[in-house]
């Protein structure tokens, strides 16, 4: 198999997802972290993997500005390519940096009506037709399910699978079903979530729900210098 | 009279935004340090013009394109300013005038903000590592909000804004402002707000001001231990310890005080003079490096020492009333009236006549101009950037950034007269902007000029017949487009010709490949198959080829040529033969080798109202433009997008249309890329059609 045949396939798979989207078509899926772990590093891995199997990703930031953001892309990308030794790595970004766009909206201002607005015009203007939604910086507060219900309402409308980051703080207990609060009251909205826990000196990615079975338990490192997901640990 | 006390120096730059005020502001400084004596609108209802825009055409257009520089004096300090131009078609010009500066005012609109031009003139001033402090003007504005424009600074700039003042009242009731380093209110009076009268703050803003002085120190005490001492003992805040941590903020880059008021309506520019005077760095505070040509280019620091051998560098040249003009920052020594000095680029011996320095276009004569200052020379014949020395002294200044140009025009002189005219004119832009360049087209017969874009090229088609009353007609504007290869592709080719006489013969072998380089040559030829002295001529021969690409005819870049084989004959093999030979293998080698054409994409940044998000992002769309991404800045959105300059020509009409006239956008040269193949073919058929006739 060739290395861009590689980088095509969706490490997170190893966690015992079915496919490489992770997400069923239209579903939601969650990256948790306390602040700094990497949360947005890890959404635009799963952006970068998309893009690579010619998914168009539009990337929604509440928090930081393009030009950031397209530097997580290509910082992402460019690790992801010498991981794997790929030659002629511009060509290769130059033939998948069409399918994303990103778009940042204040977080007073994002609103699904907002949204909705933005999507017409990128859609009706032939300018971009998401696929899939990465959206990063919401807030998972008492607001949260009214607004979720109303992204799932887009998402189904034109078909997109949505990836969120979720904040998780330190100090905090789980719900009582084991969940993370901020995910417990809206997880029926979800297909899949992973947690991204530092221990020691390293960052493993859990599954939380969506998983088959056999792998539950299962977890991936991520390597502390790239934030690449790299070797599973079972 | 000139004094000389490099400590009471400064060398600034007003730089920004076109249309945040800053031809007003810089009005209004040359009226307070009384170098005028009244004051004009940019616009000149009254037909006069601010005095720093000195070209007819920015007095029409109410944008400032050369860098004048000018002097003034304010409380003891002299202050050389250089009014550097907005327009990002001119950035030469902005980043010339940035490297002979010690420190910058940013001047921006109290409505507007940060916008997208502001955000190149920043990434300029951060490449020259120029300190700098804010002016937010315009506070007399409807939607002014000089809070909200620092948080740009932070948010859009990444820089570390504090605010210095507050307003005291905003848009229609700006009174004037308070100072939150001395706490008093300041208020501007007379008819030109030339009476500044300190009162004590007004107890309506008083808590907002004890609550930002706050932040302000605890901002600032970053920057002097003695300052944070004085705050952990309760110890007496004096004014002098807050302006000494700020100014050492402001020189490390680490700090951007924000000042604010209205230059239109004659409030808050005195406090700005303070705060130049006070905080950016003097010529002293800076360290200026040249590259030493007896130590292979090695970094050699200049010393502001009016005695050390002069280095100097000529960063503006202007045409006026009095003759040549050539402003000069001098580094080190003293430049006087009647000494020599060396232009190094081209090693000639020049002797200084005059010196004056310049208030816009008026003139004052002075005898010598020391290390640290900015002046003008008299006819001296140079180029702009060229540096001059002290004879014996062997330092050039660094070398500036000076891109290819993107697209050309060809242009027809209309008569005998404007041919003239147009060649005295030409021979001028080309000195002063190095990203200008002209040639004569060897089919055609016509002039062509090439530019940064096409705002570039119309404001020297307008300056040409303004100023020198050449009449010409324009051409289509050209993209310079580019081949290149993409495959390693072998050659061996042999040029023999035998007519009579001594034959030709010579043979190459070896292969082409792709490089990030333009242009490589390798001699892996080893025993001699092609005797030595005829090397240099295969290169040539391969370098020659470059210059028209064998399939549309534009220039090649990015070929390595490896030769590793060849043959010659004893009596027959002539440089001239190996030239060809080297021509000939380029030739066949090249149709193998992939040829791909490429055009120049360019970094598009639009600024538009929210609602017109949507259309704005059509219309790139439609230009064959790669969106990059779109950032909400509130009322408006910044689109971030790749467009080929091709598809970019009349885009200002066609945003103007389509937005009501409330969008802007600039652009920049961003890299080179290959053309589709749709559009690829379309050149080739007009290459072929353009042929025909």
């Amino acid at each position: 198999m060739q290395n861009i045949d590689i980088i095509r396939q969706n490490p997170l798979k190893n966690l015992g997802y079915e496919t490489d989207d992770i997400v069923p078509e239209k579903g939601f899926g969650a990256i948790l972290a306390r602040s700094g772990v990497g949360k947005t590093s890890f959404a635009v891995q799963i952006a970068v993997n998309s893009m690579l199997r010619d998914i168009k990703v539009l990337h929604i930031s509440l928090e930081d500005p393009v030009k950031k953001i397209n530097l997580w892309y290509k910082e992402v990308f460019s690790n992801l390519a010498a991981k794997h030794d790929i030659q002629d790595t511009s060509n290769i970004w130059e033939t998948v940096i069409p399918n994303r766009l990103i778009m940042t909206l204040r977080v007073e201002g994002f609103s699904i009506p907002v949204l909705e607005e933005r999507l017409t015009d990128l859609i009706e203007q032939n300018v971009f037709v998401p696929n899939m939604l990465i959206i990063d910086g919401i807030a998972f507060d008492e607001k949260a399910p009214a607004l979720l219900q109303g992204l799932k309402n887009l998402a189904e409308k034109y078909t997109m699978r949505t990836w969120f980051t979720i904040l998780t703080h330190r100090h905090e207990d789980p719900a009582p079903d084991g969940m993370p609060l901020q995910l417990s009251d809206v997880k029926d909205l979800f297909d899949a979530a992973v947690m991204l826990q530092p221990e020691g000196d390293k960052i493993h990615v859990r599954p939380l729900m969506g998983t088959a079975q056999e792998k539950a338990g299962a977890s991936l490192l991520l390597d502390p210098s790239t934030m690449l997901i790299t070797a599973s640990t079972e | 009279m000139m004094k000389n006390d490099l400590n009471k120096i400064r060398n600034i730059g007003i730089s920004a935004h076109i249309d945040s005020g800053k031809t007003t502001l810089t009005e209004r400084i040359l009226y307070y340090t009384h170098r005028i004596h009244a004051i004009h609108d940019v616009k000149g209802k009254d037909g006069v013009g601010a005095t720093m825009d000195s070209m007819e055409l920015e007095k029409e257009r109410g944008i400032t394109i050369a860098s004048a520089a000018t002097f003034c004096a304010w409380k003891g300090h002299e202050i050389n300013i250089i009014d550097t131009p907005g327009h990002v078609d001119f950035t030469i010009e902005v980043e010339r005038a940035l490297r002979v500066l010690d420190g910058a005012v940013l001047v921006l609109c109290a409505v507007g903000g940060v916008q997208s031009q502001s955000i190149t003139v920043d990434q300029q001033m951060k490449r020259y590592k120029v300190p700098c402090i804010a002016f937010v003007n315009k506070c007399d504005r409807s939607g002014a909000d000089p809070a909200r424009v620092s948080e740009q600074l932070k948010e859009k700039l990444g820089h570390n804004p504090v605010l210095m003042q507050i307003p005291i009242g905003l848009e229609e009731n700006l009174e004037g402002i308070i100072d939150l380093v001395s706490m008093k209110a300041v208020y501007f009076d007379g008819d030109s707000g030339e009476d500044v009268r300190i009162e004590d703050i007004p107890d309506h803003l008083s808590s907002e001001a004890f609550q930002k002085r706050e932040t302000l120190i605890d901002t600032v005490s970053l920057f002097s231990d003695e300052l944070t001492e004085a705050v952990l003992e309760e110890q007496e805040i004096t004014e002098n310890l807050i302006l000494a941590a700020v100014r050492s903020g402001v020189i490390a880059r680490m700090l951007t005080p924000v000042f604010m008021g209205s230059a239109y309506k004659n409030k808050g520019v005195q406090p700005l003079l303070d705060a130049v005077a006070a905080l950016l760095p003097s010529p002293g505070d800076v360290e200026n490096q040249g590259l030493d040509l007896e130590k292979e280019e090695e970094p050699a620091i200049l010393y502001s020492d009016p005695e050390k051998p002069v280095v100097a560098l000529a960063f503006k040249l202007e045409d006026g009333p009095y003759g040549q003009l050539t402003y000069i920052r001098v580094y080190q020594g003293t430049i006087s009236k009647g000494s020599d000095l060396v232009n190094i680029r081209n090693g000639k011996k020049v002797k200084i006549g005059r010196l004056a320095r310049m208030h816009s276009d008026q003139m004052e004569e002075i005898d010598t101009i020391p290390a640290g200052y900015i002046g003008a020379l008299f006819g001296i014949d140079c180029a702009s950037g060229d540096t001059f020395v002290s004879p014996g002294t062997r330092i050039t200044m660094t070398s500036m950034f000076v891109p290819d140009p993107v697209i050309s025009l060809s242009i027809v002189p209309e008569d005998t007269k404007a041919q003239n005219n147009m060649s005295k004119a030409l021979s001028r832009f080309t000195k002063e902007d190095p990203t200008f360049r002209t040639h004569v087209d060897k089919e055609t017969n016509e002039t062509i000029i090439e530019g940064m874009g096409e705002l570039h090229l119309e404001v020297y088609v307008e300056r040409m017949r303004r100023e020198y009353n050449a009449a010409v007609t324009t051409g289509k504007p050209m993209v310079a487009y580019r081949e290149t290869i993409t495959r390693k592709a072998e050659f061996n080719y042999t040029h023999k010709k035998q007519t009579g006489g001594a034959g030709q013969f010579g043979r190459v072998e070896g292969y082409l490949e792709p490089v990030e380089e333009e242009f490589v040559f390798e001699n892996e030829i080893r025993g001699g198959a092609i005797p030595t002295q005829f090397i240099p001529a295969c290169e040539k021969g391969f370098a020659q080829s470059m210059a028209k690409g064998p399939k549309m005819e534009f220039p090649v870049t990015g070929v390595k040529v490896v030769i590793t084989d060849g043959a010659a004959h004893a009596v027959d093999s002539s440089e001239m033969a190996f030239q060809a030979a080297a021509r000939g293998a380029f030739r066949e080698s090249y149709a193998r080798a992939g040829s791909i054409i490429l055009e120049p994409v360019m970094k598009v940044s639009v600024e538009t109202p929210t609602e017109y998000q949507g259309t704005v992002m059509g219309t790139l769309n439609q230009r064959r433009g790669l969106i990059v991404g779109s950032q909400d800045e509130g009322v408006v959105c910044v689109i971030e997008a790749r467009v080929p300059l091709a598809d970019m020509f009349g885009y200002a009409t066609v945003l103007r249309s389509t937005t009501q006239g409330k969008a802007q956008f600039t652009m920049e040269f961003d890299k080179y890329k290959q053309v589709p193949k749709d559009i690829e073919e379309e050149l080739v058929k007009k290459a072929a059609q353009g042929k025909k006739k």
